[in-house]
């Protein structure tokens, strides 16, 4: 009896619990996707609509449909309040925007890999004068907040004459993204065991064979993890987008989205539309590849 | 050559130095361009007057900004707006990363799904976990009015972000929603390593379920807590993000904090000598602070 009524009890408690972490994580996202579909007029109403009455694509559709208009002083202002539109004519720079970070987002998680894999591996595997220093440089590397690599950034982007160029975004990326991931592999090559390299190298194989033949296929589940880290961050990247980047050419998702929330003309449920888009790609990877992030994670920080 | 590290006791072959040298290569390259090389160039840069606004005359002024950062009294109010953040901030997180693990770290139906959504908040950008608070706190239409409003704690809507008093807390409380994930998945891998035993063992002694999580649990979480701390610490001195898209450092300076406090210097006063400087100060506080967290929770462990 009492042993039943104490599990109802706890059954009850993990329910009520559930629906408090439910709530908190999802509420605000889920009020984000409702607004994005309801009209102006249903946004602006007090008080608020949780579920759009009169649900409505007109935000997305201004995204979706190829402007041919030329922007000129009189179309600037298609989204005048008086029109009761309040859509931006600048809505047309969100997909070009994105295409922007999924170019950044995929080359740098490439070159990411290139310049992370073997030097983790001989970090890890080979014993070499200098393997300490290079570890605690990498550590040292890691912790450098970005905002402290704001300003030379600038300065010698500029001098290159790289501004406005997705060029200058991949390489300061990887100045956040290869020490984190070096880190990572580095405590996953380490976990493999040494036999294996010795019985690849007792086989003939060189330290690069050794390295594509046997330890990469092993590795597959950390590269997951290190790929995605650097897609996501490189996709959510703001700050050294928003200082080396100047015109929709290389204006990445973040610096449109963020163009728009400072906008008093534009509407609410617009700007929850582009916010929509924007977490989309995100949320699919983090949801699909859940076991390899909370992995990496967790690898990634426990030693750290 | 004998190795010079002390971690190996027989000479190093000349073929696995000079595969490791090809091998580090890249990485090496990649970290002395962007990261060695303008951490050096920052600093040289701080000792200048260098102003964008008058790009021909620079004159070497030593370590004059510095002076001028300290003698700034809006400097000494930003650093004192990052505290309250960081403290306000790292302190919410680690309550509801807590309760969060906790939850998680029970068996029951439903709990992979928890603890799928939860990478949720982790994933998306900041800058839409931005857009997405201003218009929860939005004075006229906002959802946090119409949830109070509607739930009769307010009979009017209220300023939020405009209100000096409200803003850094209700910006934190951004930061601390999207941070949470993080933190619980540690806390919880942290939790998952204490021996079962550990529990047996109270429960014989007669120790309640609070009981035990205060003299089991919460002890053997120290690891784990020590490590949010360091890092949500380091990730809210340096935050920017929510502060250009909520308020700009305002209203007034209520939410001016260093890391604001160095983007106008630099890109709205054009003044990069200073704001080098302060970029450095910003760096160094950030190693001094995670070492000195390392070193007082640290010793406990």
């Amino acid at each position: 009896m009492t042993v039943t009524l104490r599990r109802l009890g706890r059954r009850a408690l993990l329910t009520a619990a559930s629906v408090l972490f439910l709530t908190y994580v999802l509420a605000p996202v889920a009020w984000m996707a409702s607004s994005s579909f309801q009209p102006e007029t249903e946004i602006t109403s007090v008080p608020p609509h949780w579920i759009p009455h009169a649900p409505t694509l007109d935000n997305f559709r201004a995204i979706f449909t190829t402007g041919e208009k030329a922007v000129t002083y009189e179309t600037r202002r298609q989204g005048d309040p008086a029109t009761g539109k309040f859509i931006p004519s600048t809505a047309k720079n969100l997909l070009p925007g994105m295409a922007n970070s999924l170019i950044v987002a995929l080359s740098v998680a490439g070159l990411n890999l290139l310049v992370s894999i073997p030097a983790a591996y001989a970090m890890a595997k080979v014993r070499f004068v200098g393997r300490s220093a290079s570890i605690y440089l990498m550590l040292t590397t890691r912790v450098i907040p970005d905002i402290a690599l704001v300003v030379p950034f600038f300065l010698f982007i500029r001098k290159l004459g790289l501004l406005d160029n997705l060029a200058s975004l991949i390489i300061t990326y990887l100045a956040i993204t290869v020490p984190f991931s070096v880190f990572i592999l580095l405590g996953y090559f380490e976990s493999l065991p040494d036999e294996l390299d010795k019985a690849a190298r007792v086989d003939g194989c060189s330290r690069l064979q050794a390295l594509l033949r046997v330890f990469l296929p092993l590795a597959l589940p950390s590269l997951v993890a290190v790929t995605l880290f650097t897609f996501l961050t490189s996709w959510n990247e703001f700050l050294l987008a928003l200082m080396f980047t100047q015109t929709p050419a290389s204006q990445t998702m973040p610096i449109i989205v963020a163009s728009f929330t400072s906008d008093f003309t534009i509407s609410f449920s617009f700007i929850n539309a582009a916010g929509v888009l924007a977490v989309v790609p995100p949320i699919i990877l983090a949801v699909m590849f859940e076991r390899y992030i909370v992995s990496g994670l967790t690898a990634g920080a426990v030693k750290g | 050559m004998p190795p010079v590290g002390g971690r190996f006791h027989y000479p190093v072959s000349a073929y696995d130095q000079r595969s490791a040298m090809v091998l580090l290569a890249p990485m090496m390259l990649v970290l002395l361009a962007v990261a060695v090389f303008p951490v050096l160039y920052s600093f040289w840069v701080s000792l200048f007057d260098l102003k964008l606004t008058r790009p021909l005359r620079v004159p070497f002024v030593g370590l004059e900004n510095y002076v001028h950062v300290f003698r700034d009294a809006l400097f000494w109010t930003s650093v004192a707006r990052t505290a309250t953040f960081t403290v306000m901030s790292v302190a919410a997180i680690m309550v509801i990363a807590l309760l969060m693990a906790l939850l998680l770290n029970e068996q029951f139906r439903g709990r992979r799904v928890l603890s799928a959504v939860l990478l949720i908040p982790w994933a998306i950008p900041y800058v839409a976990n931005a857009l997405m608070w201003k218009w929860i706190y939005d004075s006229g239409y906002g959802a946090l009015n119409g949830l109070l409003y509607q739930l009769d704690f307010i009979d009017k809507y209220m300023v939020w972000l405009g209100d000096t008093r409200k803003t850094l807390a209700l910006i934190a409380n951004a930061f601390v929603w999207k941070e949470v994930p993080l933190a619980t998945i540690l806390l919880l891998v942290t939790m998952k390593s204490i021996p079962a035993d550990l529990y047996g063992a109270a429960k014989v002694d007669g120790a309640d379920v609070w009981r035990r999580f205060m003299h089991v649990t919460l002890p053997l979480l120290r690891p784990g807590f020590t490590l949010v701390m360091i890092y949500e610490t380091m990730m809210a001195v340096r935050h920017f993000d929510l502060f250009f898209i909520l308020t700009e450092g305002g209203p007034a300076d209520a939410s001016h904090v260093v890391a604001w406090e160095v983007y106008v210097e630099t890109f709205r006063r054009l003044s990069f000598g200073t704001g080098s400087a302060l970029a450095y100060i910003v760096a160094l506080v950030t190693f001094l602070l995670a070492y000195s967290i390392i070193r007082t929770m640290g010793r406990k462990l």
